[in-house]
């Protein structure tokens, strides 16, 4: 008895779920009809991008529906449903993967005289295929108790002997490492970028692993002197709700380097419109929208992250570090480079 | 059905075509079908294999392959020791003992199966960190913390381990239980010590479900990404996903996954191969349950720190560093959604299970019924999407799901009506994914209770003319439910915090739990993905306690 009880109960709960999901279905193709929609596919898994996405929808009535994956995932996702596919927009948080979609023909040129006003023009794609929304540096965090900024000049002297076994960085399958040394090629040349790794990982402390905020708190551990790590997950630490996290980010200084030459290592978050983008009128005025004041200021309030629209000021955190000369290197270059930036990678064996 | 009809068993062409077509039955048709179309995109990945790997290929022998197989062998022997250690044991004194909280242990023994073992490793890193739980705990008794390291290869096969451990356990368990009263009974009578009873007779007995539970555990295991991209580990399942977005090379990601799906299926032959070796069965041992011993207060004091120290490396200590960040974040990410996407993620998973395991019953069945002996092998093809990576597998649903989208597109086009997507963005796509995913979870687990059960009993149901299928419902199934229930509950578990998959083929309206932990853990805020991974947890218990009654109520 027990038995077809079950059976009758999990049969039901099959069915009522599965007309659940129907009725979900039908109602959403409906809506289809009616209402505005703009199908956004992003790679930034923020909290703040939802209260950006919810004040669009007030403003404009466009409701936003939301894939959220890596970037490379939604690469091949897009790839795959070609013609079919409903993204309208793609958001990634590099400039490279933004490359890349457009290499693989998934992006289309528009025109906005917003975007092409707003942006500066080495942070947006020279076919207007993609634009950059806020700015991350990659910047130098050292020790305050055993380094000395004066220590420090480049990303190309680290590599010098002075700092034999303490620098900390990432791995290698991480994109902000693979743009840095796509940016060092496209300024340096493929033979300098190779030496270059070569170096840093001869002057590892150890072996690469964990995320940016791990480098930090090896190097407070006394792990090492120097971390590469992009400047908003300091920005992130100060205001953790684990209070040692904060403890730990106040005992790193940050260093931009190469300011007497080309300036510090930038990235973009950017966003993109869709090859086949079905609301492609919603699309370009979502990605106005989140170059506007308003989304703009949530970007660096709540996520640290430098504006890409000058007349919003960096939030107080990240200010502290003061104002700093960044690369103008067209962006394009990091997508160009980002593959032979990889096998540069492995042959010098930073893993 | 034709009759062969020739007494020159040749073993040419021709006469086994003939001998196909002779014993060929309904239910090797059906089975095939069911292959076919659990198999299809794990097929699709496999024909592009033949267009071999790319240009990077021996790039990637030359600099990071050694390293892949050095780093995946480690991981693949020190899992195996410690996961049957912390299993097995812990099976067998459950099974055999009576201590204190032994009810409670017996399916706490399950829950470390419910934390994704990405999120284990977080904790564990958390748990040892500079600033972390120990440091404090330390600087607060005024004792110089000495760090241990723990994001290495060694760490990665304790965290592994501990979070796997579990089917190893449920398998083992479920022989000891019901398996094995009578054996025991006999070797006591024959006044064989406790000890080598269990060495020299429970232990080889054992065996096939033990190496049932292993198998999955090494699949898992070689499929692990979030915790070994983390603990900086390279492995074949890291190579991957380094050659398909690092290298943007897809063909050569998918001729690593062929090589993957080749080491899987060596080792699902040599499971199959030494349960043959054995050959045994225990027909009548079905009705008895084994009788639990009692013994010294000092021995159940031992047994207990036995059986809690798994419970506690794997649940309570990684649950205490969540609750920890939960309590520190709760304020900012805490949201009564949560509660509506459990629901949802509940529903998907509960369905999902439901709609793997009957795959797998049908698989298992119909193969048993088909006269064909070869059908009993194909069947298992069906088993290995478990050693695909998820994302990869992904890609094996979208190429077919896709195509048949786009001629339903074309049909309808005709009539005028713009129907969209069908199939890819809605629940269907996302179902058959996990049947595909998960099937061997449901398999082996059914599989090895399938296999006690003697074949006389249906077989003297079909002699007195009761239909095959009458007889499952009115005798097997009865018989085998513990593994029914089993694989409900493991494949449950596994699509509730199943993530590659999910993020590329869920609707947008739906969210899971495991999507909403990793919007966080991919941001660096793992202490922010701790209440989402605390209510995997609690929702998976649900289940597991509710599975627990059943067997033990039988």
């Amino acid at each position: 008895m027990k038995k077809i009880l079950f059976a009758i109960a999990a049969f039901s709960m099959l069915t009522a779920c599965g007309s659940d999901a129907e009725v979900s279905n039908n109602s959403a193709e409906v809506e289809l009809t009616k209402e505005q929609i703009v199908n956004v596919y992003t790679h930034r898994h923020y909290e703040p991008d939802q209260q950006i996405f919810k004040m669009f929808e007030e403003s404009t009535g466009i409701k936003v529906k939301v894939i959220n994956a890596s970037a490379d995932e939604l690469i091949q996702k897009m790839k795959m449903e070609g013609k079919q596919s409903p993204a309208d927009v793609l958001i990634t948080v590099d400039a490279g993967r933004l490359g890349r979609a457009k290499e693989q023909g998934l992006l289309q040129s528009i025109q906005s005289d917003v975007l092409e006003k707003t942006i500066p023009s080495h942070l947006q794609d020279v076919d207007n295929q993609w634009f950059g929304l806020t700015k991350r540096a990659r910047v130098i965090a050292y020790a305050l108790d055993r380094v000395k900024p004066e220590e420090l000049s480049t990303y190309e002297d680290l590599v010098s002997k002075k700092w034999e076994g303490k620098i900390l960085v990432r791995s290698s399958s991480n994109i902000y490492n693979q743009s840095l040394l796509a940016s060092i090629i496209a300024n340096d040349g493929e033979a300098i970028a190779k030496k270059w790794a070569e170096g840093i990982v001869a002057n590892m402390s150890r072996s690469p692993k964990g995320n940016d905020r791990d480098q930090v708190k090896a190097l407070v551990a006394g792990e090492g002197d120097l971390a590469i790590v992009n400047s908003y997950y300091i920005g992130k630490m100060l205001n953790s709700a684990d209070a040692e996290e904060v403890a730990t980010a106040k005992k790193v200084g940050l260093f931009s380097p190469n300011q007497e030459g080309r300036g510090t290592h930038i990235n973009v978050s950017g966003a993109g419109v869709a090859k086949y983008a079905p609301n492609k009128e919603n699309a370009i005025r979502f990605i106005e929208f989140l170059v506007s004041k308003d989304a703009q200021q949530i970007f660096t309030d709540a996520n640290y992250e430098y504006p890409i629209l000058e007349s919003v000021a960096p939030t107080a955190d990240i200010n502290a570090w003061g104002e700093f000369k960044e690369d103008t290197l067209g962006l394009n270059k990091l997508g160009e480079n980002n593959k032979k930036a990889v096998l540069i990678f492995d042959e010098a064996g930073w893993k | 059905m034709k009759q062969a009809g020739s007494n020159s068993e040749t073993f040419s062409l021709k006469s086994r075509i003939k001998r196909f077509l002779r014993d060929n039955n309904r239910w090797s048709v059906f089975t095939l079908a069911i292959v076919l179309f659990l198999a299809l995109p794990i097929i699709f990945i496999g024909v592009e294999l033949f267009a071999g790997p790319g240009e990077t290929w021996s790039h990637i022998v030359k600099y990071l392959l050694p390293e892949y197989i050095l780093n995946s062998l480690f991981l693949v022997f020190f899992c195996s020791v410690l996961v049957l250690v912390f299993g097995v044991s812990s099976a067998w004194f459950v099974s055999r003992f009576e201590f204190p909280m032994r009810r409670q242990l017996e399916w706490l023994l399950i829950l470390p199966l419910a934390i994704p073992s990405y999120i284990v490793g977080y904790a564990y890193a958390g748990i040892f960190d500079y600033g972390g739980t120990l440091d404090l705990l330390f600087r607060q008794w005024n004792i110089e913390f000495i760090r241990v390291d723990i994001m290495n290869r060694a760490g990665l096969a304790f965290v592994l381990s501990i979070s796997l451990f579990p089917y190893v356990y449920v398998s083992a368990r479920a022989f000891f239980l019901n398996q094995a009263n009578n054996l025991l009974e006999a070797s006591k009578m024959l006044g064989v010590s406790e000890r080598k009873t269990f060495f020299k007779l429970m232990l080889p007995l054992a065996r096939p479900a033990i190496v049932a539970g292993l198998v999955l555990v090494l699949m898992e295991v070689l499929n692990d990404y979030g915790a070994a991209k983390y603990y900086g580990v390279n492995t074949f399942t890291t190579g991957i996903f380094r050659s398909w977005f690092s290298l943007e090379e897809p063909e050569t990601a998918v001729y690593l996954s062929a090589l993957l799906i080749i080491i899987i299926f060596a080792l699902i032959l040599f499971e199959k191969w030494q349960v043959r070796k054995i050959k045994f069965s225990s027909s009548k041992s079905n009705s008895t349950q084994i009788q639990r011993k009692e013994s010294s207060g000092v021995q159940k004091g031992l047994i207990f720190i036995m059986v809690f120290i798994p419970v506690f490396l794997g649940f309570v200590l990684p649950v205490a560093q969540l609750l920890y960040w939960a309590f520190l974040t709760a304020t900012t990410v805490f949201d009564l959604q949560f509660l509506f996407v459990s629901l949802q993620s509940f529903g998907i998973a509960i369905i999902s299970a439901f709609i793997t395991v009957f795959f797998a019953l049908l698989l298992i069945y119909f193969s048993k019924w088909s006269a064909l002996r070869f059908i009993k092998n194909v069947a298992r093809v069906g088993v290995l999407g478990y050693a695909i990576p998820g994302a990869v597998i992904a890609i094996g649903i979208m190429i077919p799901t896709i195509a048949l989208d786009k001629w339903i597109i074309d049909v309808l086009g005709q009539f005028g009506v713009d129907s969209g997507l069908i199939i890819n963005g809605t629940l269907i796509a996302l179902f058959y994914a996990y049947a595909v995913r998960f099937l061997a979870v449901a398999y082996n687990p059914i599989e090895s209770t399938s296999l006690k059960v003697s074949s006389s009993i249906p077989d003297s149901s079909k002699v007195l003319g009761v239909g095959n299928l009458k007889t499952f419902f009115k005798i097997e199934f009865p018989l085998i439910k513990t593994g029914v229930f089993s694989a409900v509950i493991l494949v449950f578990i596994d699509v509730m915090k199943e993530l590659p998959l999910t993020l590329i083929l869920k609707p947008y309206d739906i969210d899971t739990l495991a999507v909403k932990a990793y919007e966080y853990a991919s941001d660096e805020m793992v202490m922010e993905a701790s209440i989402p991974s605390l209510f995997i947890i609690f929702t998976a218990m649900v289940p597991v306690i509710f599975l627990n009654k059943l067997l033990i109520k039988k």
